[in-house]
């Protein structure tokens, strides 16, 4: 068993993984030109104001891509192999990578309807996603 | 519209592992190769470019490279830097030694790289997965370069329709090329088939093995000169027709599309500037680390219509005595990927076809050759449209 990896926080994201601690997703709004986006910068990536507020997302998003990992680059990644990465779209727009967990890599798809949950690592929870559940309103929803 | 600038020279080490030789070591070799195969004296390089050192190792990066090399060979270049771009660091020094060129600021400039690509097995997938991966954000998942590529191949294939077939027959008609190269690292692998590479074992879907590209050792050299200096060296010089650049994203989580690349931007410049089309293109050199990108590459050059770029491999039509022959020196998958030094060998190609010195190889109707190199994860873009008349 190797250790686990953990996000190297860099820059503004504090925050961010504050709130995953405490189980809750969150996203940066510009109050320039209303863009929600991630990962966390010190300014608007598209009007370069400064002037930002954090934002809770639903947690609800789809599977925008995604690809199934027999060969792991480490250890750690090898033991839980053949895993999924994957790049999720919130249904507020913004991005996240992540593991999509709970479900057979086989049965992940292009488009499913997924929902956050978060895996502790150490100090730290980091966002997963796993399929959305029966009746809970998804992102074709909105 | 004539740029004033050709390819006059363009050497390459065979592709393979040098044990006893460092990076510089191989730079210096690539000089020597290229001195033994081409009239050049030290009194006519005014130019000098290079690339960083032990970038694709994850460790300990020289960014000085071409002081080393302008002191090894003596050189007192009036221009010259070390550039980086990953993949496309070569397509930008072709490109910025025209610009010094065209402005005056040299005439003769040499375009050097050389590159170890790590033993995967070694630590160093992790040691990659540092390096192109965001460390906050995308790292913690597992990712490195193969399945961000992956994620690039099946949203691709889910926006055009691309099968995973299709895919396996870039790395069928790459082979098939590479038996045509004496240096090709596959030459002496023999041919493939679909069925091979569908059944070689899974790295990260779509990937399997020989969906990727195979990593060695090597470098090359070339010599871009001021028109009238290319002839003297060189009576079939490859003409610089044409030339685009684009940067589209830092990482791919974040890359406002997958299945649009940045590659169109760069082409669409390198059409205008030219002053040429699809239509026109005869040959097309195209960065290959996965089997899917050529497909990608050909789509994004309008080489092919949206959706019909697995096709034309598919068909066969890419391959020798193909109408759109690609990647005629057997392409990153079955020539060889050398690491930092990777983005010169498609470019040493398309000059050589231009050149009519491709050998065996040889495609006789490549007036015209499109050569497209990324760096990062399908994020640094150059073209190059090189062609036998100004």
């Amino acid at each position: 068993m190797t250790e686990a990896p953990v996000p190297v926080q860099q820059g503004v994201a504090g925050p961010f993984w504050e709130a995953a601690r405490q189980g809750r997703l969150v996203a940066q709004r510009c109050q320039g030109c209303g863009h929600i986006f991630l990962p966390p910068r010190r300014w608007c990536p598209r009007c370069w104001s400064t002037e930002l507020e954090w934002t809770p997302c639903s947690g609800r998003g789809r599977v925008y891509s995604f690809t199934v990992v027999h060969q792991a680059p480490s250890p750690f990644f090898q033991e839980r192999a053949p895993y999924v990465l994957a790049i999720v779209e919130l249904e507020e727009g913004p991005r996240l990578m992540a593991n999509i967990v709970g479900v057979e890599p086989g049965r992940v798809h292009i488009d499913m309807a997924v929902q956050v949950t978060f895996e502790r690592r150490g100090e730290v929870s980091i966002p997963q996603f796993t399929p959305a559940e029966e009746g809970v309103p998804d992102a074709e929803a909105r | 519209m004539p740029w004033g600038a050709a390819i006059a020279a363009a050497s390459e080490l065979p592709p393979g592992r040098y044990p006893h030789m460092t990076v510089l070591d191989l730079y210096e070799e690539a000089v020597s190769l290229l001195l033994r195969e081409w009239r050049l004296s030290p009194q006519r390089v005014d130019g000098l470019l290079c690339a960083p050192t032990g970038m694709a190792r994850g460790e300990e990066t020289d960014i000085f490279t071409h002081e080393r090399l302008a002191h090894a060979l003596g050189l007192r270049p009036t221009f010259s830097e070390t550039i980086n771009a990953g993949g496309a660091t070569y397509g930008v020094m072709v490109q910025r030694a025209c610009w010094a060129i065209r402005e005056g600021a040299a005439s003769v400039v040499l375009c050097l790289g050389a590159g170890k690509f790590p033993r995967v097995g070694q630590g160093g997938a992790d040691a990659m997965a540092r390096m192109v991966s965001h460390p906050e954000f995308e790292y913690i998942y597992g990712a490195y370069i193969v399945p961000l590529y992956a994620l690039i191949a099946r949203r691709f294939m889910y926006e055009r329709g691309t099968t995973r077939q299709e895919m396996a027959s870039v790395a069928v008609s790459a082979r098939r090329w590479a038996m045509l190269h004496p240096h090709a690292l596959m030459r002496g692998a023999g041919p493939l088939r679909v069925e091979d590479v569908l059944a070689s074992r899974p790295i990260a879907e779509p990937f399997h093995l020989l969906d990727c590209s195979v990593p060695c050792e090597g470098g090359g050299a070339l010599v871009v000169a001021r028109d009238d200096i290319a002839r003297e060296m060189n009576p079939r010089p490859a003409y610089v027709l044409g030339w685009g650049e684009f940067h589209s994203h830092g990482y791919v989580t974040w890359a406002p599309e997958l299945a649009t690349t940045g590659a169109r931007c760069s082409m669409e410049q390198a059409y205008a500037r030219a002053g040429l089309g699809p239509g026109d293109i005869k040959v097309a050199e195209l960065y290959d680390a996965f089997s899917i990108c050529p497909i990608i590459l050909l789509e994004e050059a309008g080489l092919a219509r949206h959706g019909e770029g697995g096709r034309l491999f598919a068909q066969g039509h890419c391959s020798p005595g193909g109408h759109l022959p690609v990647n005629t020196y057997g392409g990153l998958l079955s020539y060889g990927h050398t690491g930092d030094a990777s983005g010169l060998s498609m470019i040493v190609e398309g000059a050589l076809q231009v050149m009519g010195r491709a050998g065996e190889r040889q495609v006789p109707e490549a007036e015209v050759v499109l050569v497209h190199t990324y760096g990062g994860m399908m994020a640094e873009h150059t073209t190059l449209i090189l062609g036998r008349k100004r």
